[in-house]
């Protein structure tokens, strides 16, 4: 899987080291493997270990460099010790990419303050804890590039996913506050995706009656005319995370096939 | 009288919370003045009830559900629950490297997990009562960024779009929730931080003449529209953020 049709003459990311959370699995795993094709060593982070060996394993077929390291992203040590791990082994480190998250739906109402707790720390205070560790590496070694992932739902008012939508709303206004405060040695983007065939976005289908018709329904309201798939939303990290993307900072780019146009 | 019924006024013992409790009686409210400063909730809901009006004081730390639920027990002996404004807020300034673990927590627990808590608890008592509405405080820098507020930027960008999620689950049922957002303003916390500077008047010209107006906002003009949102003028408005902010967002994209 060499990824997205962008580009891929050129290897866009020669010696960097890229920082991935989430990325035993969906896109933060095709994200890993399209980064190191471009030649960046990657830090594989996850709190699947299993998936993080497997993500390491395939980008070494393809001849690719990288690593995996245990973290559980809603443990700020965790946090701290992933991004050490990264410059003990590397020393240094370019590109962070926060794409690890939790979803948990729900009315505002019926969220527990257990489960509100658990989202706000994974999808928001994380990538403040991330970005505050690995700040000073990027900003030593210049020409950082911060990427984190929201989502449409952060964008819109939606029902059912109240500290999920709020997390993800938060954590864009936060990357633009890094763009501002730290450009610029510092670049910081968000991704902000749509439906995308990851298995996070099947294990939902399951627990979801008629889900066929559910698919058929959502594809019709997505101008391209299909889900997004992982490589989509790691061709869009990959420009980000490069330097073709010198000029681009604070930006929100919708990784949803058109979805955002009609909202 | 065209606010009947009980209003819930977190943050209201000081700034411009005071100032849309008192508003809030005035068109005819019952206010219940929930503070974590206790002396302060007093000090209003004492000032209130001389005025003529029905009101109370409750302890509470909106961090806290249990103090939430405190107050909306309360709220709900003195009559239907119509409204909550939640203002209750601190604010923070550190760039991402110096802030604190403890700093972060703080804001985002006040500013996002309080509104987030205290929708939580009201909202059941406004379905139940035929309907209701919320107006929570947002701030420009839920929609746009300044350097040295990553903590507060995040929280007030959140608390929009939980606000939106909040309105359109409950649309079906009658409650109304939206989000006023306004730039530094004349009460509350821009004038106490702006007190701490060298020359005060100086920096607050500064901030003013940042603005298309050239002017600060007026707790008056904040309450106007809190007003406006709580009231059955508002019926058709929900799921919106109105900026008292004398155009500065709209220089912003
Ligand atoms: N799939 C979609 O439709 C969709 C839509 C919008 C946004 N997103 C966002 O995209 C990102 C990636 O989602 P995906 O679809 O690839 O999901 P996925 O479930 O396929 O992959 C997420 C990975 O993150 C890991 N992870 C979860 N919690 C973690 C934690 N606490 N610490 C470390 N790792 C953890 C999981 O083990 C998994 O490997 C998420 O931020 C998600 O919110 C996804
Ligand atoms: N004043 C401004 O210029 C301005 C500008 C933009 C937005 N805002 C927003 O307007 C709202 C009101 O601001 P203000 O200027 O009146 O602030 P303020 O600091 O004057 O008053 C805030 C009140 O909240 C209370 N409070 C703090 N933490 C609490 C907690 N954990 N539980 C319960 N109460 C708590 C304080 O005791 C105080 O009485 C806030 O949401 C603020 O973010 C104010």
């Amino acid at each position: 899987m060499t990824g997205a049709p962008v580009l891929n003459f050129q290897r866009l990311l020669p010696d960097k080291v890229a920082l991935i959370t989430g990325s035993g699995s969906g896109q933060g795993r095709a994200a890993a493997q399209l980064f190191a094709d471009h030649g960046a060593r990657v830090v594989v982070v996850d709190i699947n270990d299993e998936g993080a060996a497997e993500t390491v394993q395939l980008l070494e077929e393809h001849g690719g460099e990288g690593m995996a390291v245990h973290a559980d992203v809603s443990s700020r040590p965790d946090v701290d010790r992933m991004v050490a791990a990264a410059v003990e082994r590397y020393g240094r480190l370019d590109v962070l990419y926060n794409n690890a998250a939790v979803q948990m739906s729900g009315r505002l109402v019926d969220c527990t303050e257990e489960d509100w707790d658990l989202t706000i720390a994974t999808n928001l205070s994380a990538i403040f804890w991330a970005c505050r560790a690995a700040l000073p590496h990027l900003l030593e070694d210049g020409g950082g590039s911060i990427i984190n992932t929201a989502s449409t739902l952060g964008l819109i008012g939606s029902e059912g996913y109240a500290a999920y939508g709020a997390a993800k709303a938060g954590l864009v206004l936060l990357t633009k506050q890094l763009a501002v405060e730290y450009g610029p040695a510092v670049r910081a983007n968000v991704i902000a995706p749509g439906s995308i065939d990851t298995p996070r976005f099947r294990k939902v289908l399951e627990k979801t009656p008629g889900a066929e018709q559910f698919v058929d329904g959502l594809r019709r309201t997505i101008p391209v005319g299909r889900l997004g798939r992982a490589e989509d939303v790691a061709a869009i990290a990959l420009f980000l995370a490069s330097d073709q993307s010198a000029y681009v900072s604070g930006a929100v780019v919708p990784a949803d096939g058109g979805l955002a146009a009609l909202r | 009288m065209t606010i009947p019924g009980v209003a819930i006024v977190t943050g209201g013992a000081a700034g411009l919370g005071e100032a849309i409790a008192h508003r809030l009686a005035d068109e005819g409210a019952a206010v219940v003045v929930a503070d974590i400063d206790a002396a302060g909730a007093r000090r209003v809901a004492d000032a209130l009830t001389q005025s003529g009006a029905t009101a109370a004081a409750v302890p509470c730390d909106v961090t806290r559900g249990a103090d939430v639920e405190q107050a909306t027990q309360v709220a709900a002996g003195l009559g239907p629950i119509r409204v909550l404004v939640c203002s209750a807020a601190v604010e923070s300034r550190q760039s991402v490297i110096e802030c604190t673990d403890e700093e972060w927590q703080r804001v985002l627990d006040v500013d996002l997990k309080g509104p987030f808590l205290c929708m939580k608890a009201a909202i059941p008592h406004m379905v139940a009562n035929g309907g209701g509405t919320v107006v929570a405080m947002g701030s420009t820098l839920g929609l746009i960024v300044a350097p040295g507020h990553p903590a507060y930027c995040a929280a007030k960008g959140g608390l929009v779009n939980l606000c939106k999620q909040a309105a359109i689950e409950h649309a079906g049922d009658n409650v109304r929730v939206n989000v006023v957002a306004p730039s530094a303003t004349d009460t509350g916390l821009f004038i106490r931080f702006s007190a701490e500077a060298p020359d005060p008047e100086a920096l607050r010209q500064r901030i003013a003449d940042l603005n298309p107006m050239h002017r600060l906002g007026t707790a008056r003009e904040v309450c106007d529209a809190v007003a406006f949102l709580a009231s059955d003028a508002a019926s058709y408005t929900s799921g919106c953020v109105i900026p008292i902010d004398g155009a500065l967002a709209a220089r912003r994209m």
